[in-house]
């Protein structure tokens, strides 16, 4: 007990200091002047790294500078007023109750989602009249998130290129992509942005991103686009320059799941019998071939001949397997 | 309520509570204060009393925070420097954003409502315009609605519904106990009278529903949905993936997964249905060997060949 309420109390000493503070103060400062440090160097270089740590963990923007007059020059620490308050957002209480019952119906969240921390987001804002707690089940919806979402959320606010490795189709490539937008669509989080190495608009599933994504310095491309394309991957569109066009009849019964995925501007005609035909432009036959057996014989591709051809060779290849 | 908080979530609740109270005109009665931020009367004691004796050099009474309890009512007086909370993190605003974004996106949502405005307020203070777009209304929406409302009535209902897994449609009267989303898709479960049993549905394989007269009683109890429900009894097929197939060990809940020394991941799998079979074998191609086929598995790749071959042989 009392050494968290020491800890604690330190800890706001420490901020108090920074925050107070009108030019960088140095680590011997602190440890000289903000109450709660040991005098030993060590133990308060220990001390002073994890209160640092947490505090900016809690979101507390503690900056590191040259102090000004210093020679040899030091480093030191200080909290800028303007961007560690929040700004007032005048939120009426309506609106403070409105976020509250939205966290209790939508679940955002995963194992790697710190606990409470949209809990933690409504006091920063003033707190709920009625501040029942977020309860853990039955909600609505919800939306697993797993950490990538936010370093690719604040790349997006910041501006800083992302440096990931992603894979399609089995193989994995290094992508630096300037980021414009994290999307949730389908059960997928994409990530919309122009890609450097290809120099096209392009979306990414999160899921095939490795864990380990490098976010750049901040401001360092201009953008986004005014028109950020829908967020909608299609992963038979994800492939190389060339591109034909597939023809294709789903059956009457499917077709609304066909209009789904394959998108309204590529249907082309509603038969007498229900049928639609389709003309889906194709960067990556094997994406699309795999997307087309998904309907079983509700699907039928028409053109182009050789990805026809192809599709035939293919399920022959299968056909025979069970005959000794 | 009252099990001791860390030092963190003590400072976590105390960069909010101590200037909320500020901007109270420095009082606020300790009743509201513990409902607003979620903790015990104590908790806010131990915790004001420690912020009274925070400050800057030289710690003499003027350099410090001035906060108190008495029975009823806290009181605070700070320094210009800690007057305002700390701003949100931007995994905090992600997260409001999303939640907030994909309750907008469900039909029905009041687009011009308090929830509307309140988005409209944290997304211009982050500047975050067109940073994150979130949508879960995967299914039409007049089914969804009707699912929503005859949930809410406790009105029986027949709904047309395709069989993914067997690659069916069939009329089912159902008692709708609730609908939610998980994982980008809507799911129904209630009573299937077709099955006698407890089912869930997906709302995008609805084609259509009437709504029937009759009501009825949802369990008191609900666990957690399942949409991968208990398949103890199932056939059982074991499957070597090669790389590029490999996601079918995280797309689907497989038994087993185990990754073989020459890179080959080898999973089994609890089949409720061939069709499902079907898609997964006509798909992977080459990229999966069937290990071992429990009963009617067995041939599963090449009945479907023959099936969709038809349509291309004619």
């Amino acid at each position: 007990m009392a050494a968290t309420a020491d800890k604690f109390e330190r800890m706001m000493n420490l901020l108090a200091a920074l925050l107070n503070a009108e030019r960088p103060i140095s680590a011997e400062q602190i440890q000289r002047r903000v109450a709660g440090y040991a005098s030993e160097k060590e133990a308060f270089r220990r001390t002073f790294e994890r209160d640092k740590d947490e505090l900016r963990s809690l979101g507390v923007p503690i900056e590191v500078g040259p102090i000004p007059g210093t020679f040899p020059e030091t480093e030191g620490y200080i909290v800028d007023r303007r961007t560690y308050e929040l700004p007032d957002l005048d939120l009426a209480p309506d609106e403070i109750a409105a976020l509250h019952l939205a966290l209790q119906a939508v679940s955002v969240g995963g194992p790697s989602m710190e606990e409470g921390t949209t809990a933690a987001a409504l006091w920063r804002l003033g707190g709920v009249a009625d501040g029942t707690p977020v309860a853990d089940e039955d909600h609505l919806a919800e939306i697993p998130v797993d950490g990538r979402q936010s370093i690719l959320f604040r790349a997006v606010l910041e501006r800083r290129v992302c440096r990931f490795s992603y894979t399609t189709a089995g193989a994995s490539a290094e992508r630096e992509v300037e980021p414009w937008r994290v999307g949730y669509e389908r059960g997928h989080w994409y990530l919309t942005g122009f890609d450097r190495n290809r120099e096209a608009t392009r979306n990414f599933r999160l899921d095939r991103m490795g864990v380990d994504i490098k976010i750049g310095e901040p401001n360092t491309f201009i953008g986004p686009a005014p028109e950020i394309p829908d967020t909608e991957y299609r992963p038979w569109d994800d492939g190389g320059p060339e591109q034909v066009r597939a023809l294709v009849r789903f059956d009457s019964d499917q077709a609304l799941w066909a209009l789904d995925a394959l998108g309204p501007d590529t249907l082309r005609e509603v038969e007498s019998d229900g049928s639609h035909l389709f003309e889906v432009p194709v960067t990556a036959w094997e994406p699309f071939r795999s997307f087309l057996l998904s309907f079983l014989d509700h699907a039928e591709l028409l053109e182009p001949p050789e990805l026809r051809l192809d599709l035939v060779n293919w399920l022959q290849r299968y056909a025979e397997e069970d005959s000794p | 309520m009252s099990q001791k908080l860390t030092a963190r979530e003590t400072l976590e609740r105390a960069l909010a509570i101590v200037p909320w109270i500020a901007a109270q005109g420095g009082t606020a009665s300790v009743e509201e204060v513990c409902r607003r931020f979620d903790l015990g009367v104590d908790q806010l004691s131990s915790c004001l009393a420690t912020v009274s004796m925070v400050g800057v050099y030289p710690y003499t009474p003027d350099a410090l925070l001035e906060a108190f309890v008495e029975p009823d009512h806290v009181y605070v007086n700070l320094p210009e420097y800690f007057r305002r909370p700390l701003r949100l993190t931007p995994t905090q605003t992600f997260g409001l954003i999303a939640a907030g974004r994909a309750l907008l996106s469900v039909p029905g949502a009041d687009t011009d409502g308090p929830l509307a405005r309140a988005l409209a307020k944290i997304v211009s203070m982050s500047g975050a315009e067109t940073a994150v777009a979130i949508d879960i209304d995967t299914a039409p929406s007049g089914i969804l609605m009707s699912l929503q409302a005859a949930t809410a009535d406790l009105r029986q209902i027949e709904i047309e519904y395709y069989t993914f897994a067997r690659d069916v449609w069939s009329f089912r009267v159902v008692d709708p106990w609730r609908v939610q989303a998980l994982e980008g898709n809507w799911y129904l479960e209630g009573f299937c009278h077709k099955a006698s049993a407890t089912r869930v549905f997906r709302v995008d394989r609805i084609r259509a529903i009437t709504v029937l007269g009759s009501g009825f009683h949802v369990p008191a109890e609900l666990p957690p949905l399942d949409v991968f429900p208990d398949d103890a009894g199932l056939p059982r097929i074991t499957l070597d993936l090669a790389p590029a197939g490999a996601w079918v060990a995280t797309q689907y809940p497989v038994e087993s997964s185990l990754l073989l020394d020459d890179g080959t991941t080898r999973v089994t799998l609890a089949i409720t249905a061939g069709a499902w079979l079907e898609r997964l074998l006509l798909r992977l191609g080459d990229d999966a060997t069937v290990v071992n086929a429990g009963p009617g598995l067995e041939h599963a790749r090449a009945r479907a060949s023959r099936r969709v071959l038809q349509r291309y042989l004619k």
